[in-house]
């Protein structure tokens, strides 16, 4: 094993420090955020790294950011390299390279100088309400280019030497929609930065920079223990997947994505070769994208509970061919991107499940469900804007039905938006909020219902995007349960027409007395169904998750 | 002679204090079927006559305990139409990112127990639908017939219009008088559905349970005493009356911590120190909290068993503001997977206890470092463990695998134990701004004041107190305590350029409310004092800012000031200000105290002799091994003083003085200690 000079007490108080400072500025971003995807959605990342733009801890909010931190500040280390100067701040959305997702995530990345050195990054990534583009909200579900999305921020020096680049900043109020809102996040961003910049120099100053770093290092190394440890007990070989993506948005055809997995004795590779080239619609993926969803499962695999870095990955490669719907290249549309993101989790959950039962439940609703609806509030001045993800059903697992009302595995300490809160700021009517009892998911152990909300407009003229992605095929039960159900939504307008279901619809034209029916899938059963106990089935009849008949038909019920 | 007892898990404590001011204490176990027998046992047992007693103050972990251990009464929820999954869909949050067999917080009501009936109002608390409460008789039946003893209602927008959750409420008392009601906007008048109906279903679910221990223990109370004032702990620091504690007891959930915090305020007032950081440290946990200008801080962002990786059930009741971690006298000492050290959260607990207890304890734990490290002595436990089994001990778990001396082990567990004591004291105090130089240190529990000086170090404070009371802290707290009651509404307006009526008309009505309630808890007018605050913040942003409001009536004048203030408090809390941007009150509040007469406080009793009871080795981390001197607490005389290194010894606990503190013990008893002297 590796020595270290300084002692573990020593190193454990720096180490809680280190974590604490991800932490401190995580919650510093989410209380001065203006808009509620940040705040609410908690839809973004801050973290450290070392001087190399080696993640050394991240504070979360979703899992979707995991390791595209490390990304932006490699890229701005390439990039800068030596003209990097003490006070300097980077901003960056490139989807192509530098841990890019979509443009709506704006990166920060700020270097940190103790007397002169470089000691650590400290970075992070939030995603925008509007970065300009075609549509409101930056995101659209059939954008063709990545023009139409908005402002790409190539590694440009936002601060120099504790200076503000005024015109930049200008440049960008200009070209946004609501800039009070994006400006006002960005320096929600700043002021996490510089307050992770303040703990490492205090951190510096009570020890030597020296400590700091060869901590940062011996931290990193730990987490590539503890993987190594659990990569040790899963099962060795290779498992091959392949599935298929709704759409693009653009055309109705299918999509396929494949995988083969390679797990040795101290390695987990991940081989993306084969899935289909970039579309034309915006549910391409960046590589950083990819990476981010890969990782996710792989610490659901390995160890959920521990501390994250960079080290943790080092056993995991992932391959995906340049090109491809899941390492996009310029000028590729992205917005959407997590349609085919998501599958770099599912594919691999789907492949070890039926190896990995105590870590691995059945499938779950498969996409982020994305609502994007705006226009005018009937009593105040101004247009309203809501862009949200939807909660849905999770897979039932071997010990445990599945839950209900969850977001999707990208997405985590997320909140959904209180009824109460969003009838006041956005001037609708939310006639239903409740639990999509289907009856999908049947198994010895029953899948968690999906969600139904609604949304009705009360003025005319207003729009409506969704990316309910997962609607075309429902998801998958687990050791011979029952599959769960889609995700869809219809529109019934005031005339009592119904229009739909859907699966993406970009600027649905809504009138007032409109309204949208979301619904999300119901996640998958595990097991047989004629297993489970005639109590739980009586039990679930009397609480209307199922009906009688479907209790008879699937679970063999008879009084 | 005024009497508090406070229940917890093991003991039963009980302070009084008579009407010369002397205190007297007792402590008895608790008597878990019959609580009330526990009570009266510790009266007995500190000579207390009952008809002597005038006041009785009273804390309890019954409501606490039925809701952790689920051991409420069935309790069935109706809502408004659309909603009734509302408990079951709560916020869709997953704080273990990475479990994907997570797990949230199952509802207290079970699905079909969750009726809904028609009715709508909309955000502005206009009705678009009237209530139907034809619909009620269906559902109230369906509860009887499956046994529901209590029942909440919790219907959209109540916090802005009650009428039509009043109107259930009346119904069911006509027409089911049987049925143990709790409607949402009598605990909580602010915005968030789930978190509205998740406190009314536990106040549901818990009443009957404390109504029937409350008038128990009153009748028990009244046929063996005269006293006829007797008053509950509540979770923000005040009391209320027995009659107000049994409509809403979910105010009681951390009727036991928070006292000592404001026993705390209290004690600041009397040695002249308004801005205090409370640290109290037990032997499973630590907890501590922030004391401004005298104000304990209270929020309603309480969520019961919430931890990192689990969400919690949201209570929107008024909770003092603690901060609580797995770190205490008996927390172990382990190695993780990763080959690093940690202190807690796991504890040896009482039994088997640290090592040197000699009750079977075998994994090393702060305490035992400390008696390795010489700052406790072994001979102060009634234990026949001796100084080589520990220290064989520390180097079978955690010595030979570290490849440490024992010395240095011990030394890391302390310091490691007070790094996580750090970090939760900074998320009280740096992280919201306050600089801890500005504080004074009051240590409490048994660790506390082993630990607070090296704390106090580390965050530049100048001054610890330890107070007399130490032991029993809190039920002496709960002894100063007045009436309070905290309200909140909702509101949501622009802060600028608006008619500022309509805030004042709230205000006064709720502040009228308050007033009703303390005159039926028997508090005279003069007696009572309101305090007024804003929740505010700029619009767009989610999270507010308490700002107080020191004026009769809200007007164009002085909202200016209360805006300065805002931003002063936002560039506190958050370093930053947005002075173009418009601002928005959210809710208004207001605390309510009904003042109550404070016991007398007296000059301590000093014992006879000398207070230096032995020199011996202890070990520092800057100095390793010194000779120091030791000295007996109840001993020392008023005004004397003792120059670090040395050690203060109590039967439980030391004080461990570093190079340079000087401690003094005033007139009360209270230890002062000028960190580096002065």
């Amino acid at each position: 094993m590796k020595s270290y000079k300084t002692n573990p007490f020593t190193y454990e108080v720096i180490k809680d420090a280190l974590i604490a400072t991800g932490e401190e500025m995580f919650i510093a971003l989410a209380k001065t955020s203006m808009s509620p995807i940040v705040y609410e959605v908690l839809d973004y990342a801050c973290g450290l790294t070392n001087h190399k733009g080696e993640l050394v801890t991240q504070g979360n909010g979703v899992t979707g950011f995991i390791g595209m931190l490390s990304f932006m500040v490699k890229d701005t280390i390439e990039k800068h390299g030596d003209t990097i100067k003490e006070g300097d701040i980077f901003i960056i959305n490139d989807p192509y390279k530098g841990g890019g997702s979509h443009l709506n995530d704006v990166g920060l990345v700020m270097p940190i100088f103790y007397k002169g050195q470089l000691i650590s990054f400290v970075a992070n990534k939030a995603h925008w309400t509007d970065v300009g583009g075609k549509d409101p909200g930056s995101m659209s579900t059939n954008s063709t280019e990545i023009y139409q999305e908005g402002l790409q921020f190539a590694c440009l020096r936002l601060f120099s030497e504790g200076e503000v680049n005024d015109p930049l900043l200008k440049f960008i109020e200009t070209n946004v929609r609501h800039p009070e809102i994006s400006i006002g996040d960005l320096w929600a961003q700043v002021a996490s930065l510089r307050t992770g910049e303040k703990r490492l120099k205090e951190l510096c100053e009570k020890y030597e920079s020296e400590v700091i770093i060869e901590s940062m290092e011996r931290f990193l190394d730990q987490g590539e223990r503890l993987a190594l440890k659990e990569i040790e007990k899963l099962p060795k070989g290779t498992f091959e997947l392949s599935d298929l993506i709704d759409d693009d948005g653009i055309t109705d055809d299918q999509i396929n994505i494949q995988i083969k997995i390679t797990i040795t004795d101290n390695e987990f590779i991940c081989d993306f070769t084969g899935t289909d080239t970039q579309v034309q619609g915006p549910i391409n993926s960046s590589y950083t994208g990819l990476v981010s969803s890969v990782r996710t499962i792989f610490l659901a695999i390995t160890n959920p509970a521990q501390d994250i870095n960079d080290g943790a990955f080092r056993p995991l490669t992932v391959i995906a061919e340049k090109g491809s719907v899941v390492n996009t290249s310029s000028p590729a549309p992205t917005s959407m991107y997590w349609e085919s993101m998501l599958y770099g989790s599912e594919l691999i959950w789907k492949s070890l499940a039926p190896y990995l039962p105590d870590k691995l439940t059945a499938g779950h609703l498969m996409s982020v469900c994305t609502v994007i609806m705006g226009g005018k509030h009937p009593d105040k001045d101004g247009d309203f804007l809501i862009v949200e993800p939807s909660v849905g059903g999770w897979g039932a697992g071997n010990n445990q039905d599945g839950d209900t009302g969850q977001f999707c595995i990208l997405d985590g300490e997320t909140f959904n938006v209180p009824v109460e809160i969003a009838e006041t700021t956005y001037g609708v009517i939310i006639d239903e909020y409740s639990m999509r009892t289907d009856g999908a998911g049947a198994g010895k152990h029953r899948g968690g219902p999906g969600v139904i909300r609604s949304y009705r407009a009360l003025t005319d003229n207003q729009f409506f995007t969704a990316s309910y992605g997962h609607h075309k095929l429902n998801v998958w039960g687990s050791a011979g349960g029952m599959d769960g159900s889609n995700n869809e939504f219809l529109i019934e307008k005031a005339d009592g027409t119904v229009d739909g279901p859907f699966g993406k619809y970009n600027q649905y034209k809504l009138n007032k007395g409109d309204k949208v029916v979301l619904k999300t899938a119901t996640g998958g059963g595990y097991g047989d169904p004629k297993e489970r106990s005639k109590k739980d089935v009586e039990n679930d009849i009397l609480n209307g998750y199922i009906t009688v008949e479907q209790a008879n038909r699937f679970y063999g019920y008879s009084r | 002679m005024r009497v508090a007892t406070d229940i917890g898990g093991t003991f039963t404590d009980l302070v009084a204090v008579d009407d010369n001011g002397k205190i007297i204490v007792g402590k008895s176990d608790t008597t878990p079927n019959k609580f009330e027998k526990g009570i009266f046992n510790v009266i007995e047992q500190a000579n207390i006559d009952l008809k002597d007693i005038q006041m009785f103050f009273h804390g309890t972990t019954v409501v606490i305990n039925t809701l952790t251990e689920k051991t409420g009464v069935k309790t069935g929820l109706i809502t408004t139409k659309g909603f009734r999954d509302v408990l079951e869909i709560a916020r869709g949050n997953r704080p273990d990112l990475f479990n994907l067999k997570y797990k949230k917080p199952e509802p207290i009501v079970e699905r079909h127990l969750r009726k809904e009936i028609s009715e709508r109002l909309d955000y502005k608390g206009e009705v678009i639908s009237p209530l139907n409460t034809d619909e009620l008789n269906e559902i109230l039946t369906y509860f009887k017939e499956y046994n529901v003893k209590a029942i909440a209602v919790s219907l959209l927008h109540s916090y802005k219009n009650d009428e039509h959750e009043k109107q259930v409420l009346n119904y069911i008392r006509t027409n089911y008088p049987e049925f143990s009601v709790t409607i949402s906007s009598e605990l909580s008048k602010e915005w968030r559905e789930y978190e509205r109906t998740s406190t009314a279903a536990f106040n549901a679910y818990v009443k009957p349970i404390a109504h029937d221990y409350l008038t128990n223990l009153e009748q028990n109370l009244i046929d063996k005493s005269s006293c006829k004032k007797n008053y509950i702990m509540q979770s923000n620091g005040g009391t209320s009356t027995f009659e107000i504690a049994k409509k809403t007891p979910i105010n009681m959930i951390e009727s036991g911590p928070v006292a000592g915090i404001f026993g705390a305020s209290i004690l600041g007032e009397v040695i002249d120190e308004n801005n205090l950081i409370v640290l109290d440290i037990g032997g499973t946990t630590a907890k501590c909290s922030l004391v401004e200008n005298g104000n304990v801080k209270i929020s309603t962002n309480y969520h019961m068993e919430k931890t990192e990786r689990y969400a919690g059930y949201p209570l929107k009741v008024p909770v003092v503001d603690i901060i609580e971690i797995g770190n205490g006298g008996g927390s172990i000492a382990w190695i993780d997977d990763s080959g690093s050290i940690k202190v807690g959260p796991k504890s040896a607990g009482a039994d088997p206890g640290p090592i040197a207890y000699g009750r079977g304890g075998n994994k090393p734990t702060t305490t035992d470092a400390n008696i390795l490290l010489g700052r406790l002595a072994l001979r102060n436990f009634e234990t026949s463990t001796s100084l080589e089994e520990i220290k064989n001990k520390f180097e079978i778990s955690l010595g030979k695998q570290l490849n440490t001396k024992t010395d240095d082990l011990a030394m890391g567990i302390v310091k490691i134990a007070n790094s996580n004591m750090l970090n939760a004291l900074k998320l009280i105090s740096v992280r919201k701004g306050y600089d801890p130089r500005d504080f004074t240190l009051v240590a409490i529990g048994g660790g506390g004041p082993m630990h607070s000086q090296a704390l106090a170090r580390e965050l530049g404070i100048k001054k610890v107190v330890i107070p007399s009371t130490s032991s029993v802290f809190a039920s002496w707290g709960m002894l100063m305590s007045d009436i309070r009651h905290d309200y909140s509404q909702t509101l949501l307006l622009p802060a600028r350029g608006i008619s500022y009526k309509e805030v004042n008309s709230v205000y006064d009505e709720i502040i009228r409310k308050a007033e009703e309630t303390l005159n039926t808890e028997g508090v005279e007018a003069s007696d009572v004092v309101i305090t007024k605050s804003l929740d505010m913040r700029y619009e767009g942003q989610e999270h507010t800012v308490e700002i107080h409001v020191p004026y009769e009536n809200i007007d164009e004048n002085n909202i200016e000031e209360i805006i300065k203030n805002f931003h002063e408090n936002h560039d506190r809390m958050y370093s930053y200000t947005l002075p173009e941007n418009e601002l928005e009150i959210v809710n208004i509040k207001i605390q309510a105290l009904g003042k109550l007469e404070k016991p007398k406080m007296i000059e301590t009793d000093t014992e006879e002799g000398t207070a230096l009871k032995e020199e011996r080795e202890v070990f520092y981390e800057e100095s390793g091994w010194i000779h120091v001197s030791v000295y007996d607490k109840n001993k020392l005389k008023v005004e004397e003083s003792v120059t670090g290194p040395a050690i203060i010894e109590e039967q439980s606990t030391s004080i461990i003085l570093h190079d340079g503190d000087v401690l003094q013990k005033d007139k009360y008893g209270n230890l002062v200690i000028e960190i580096g002297g002065q």
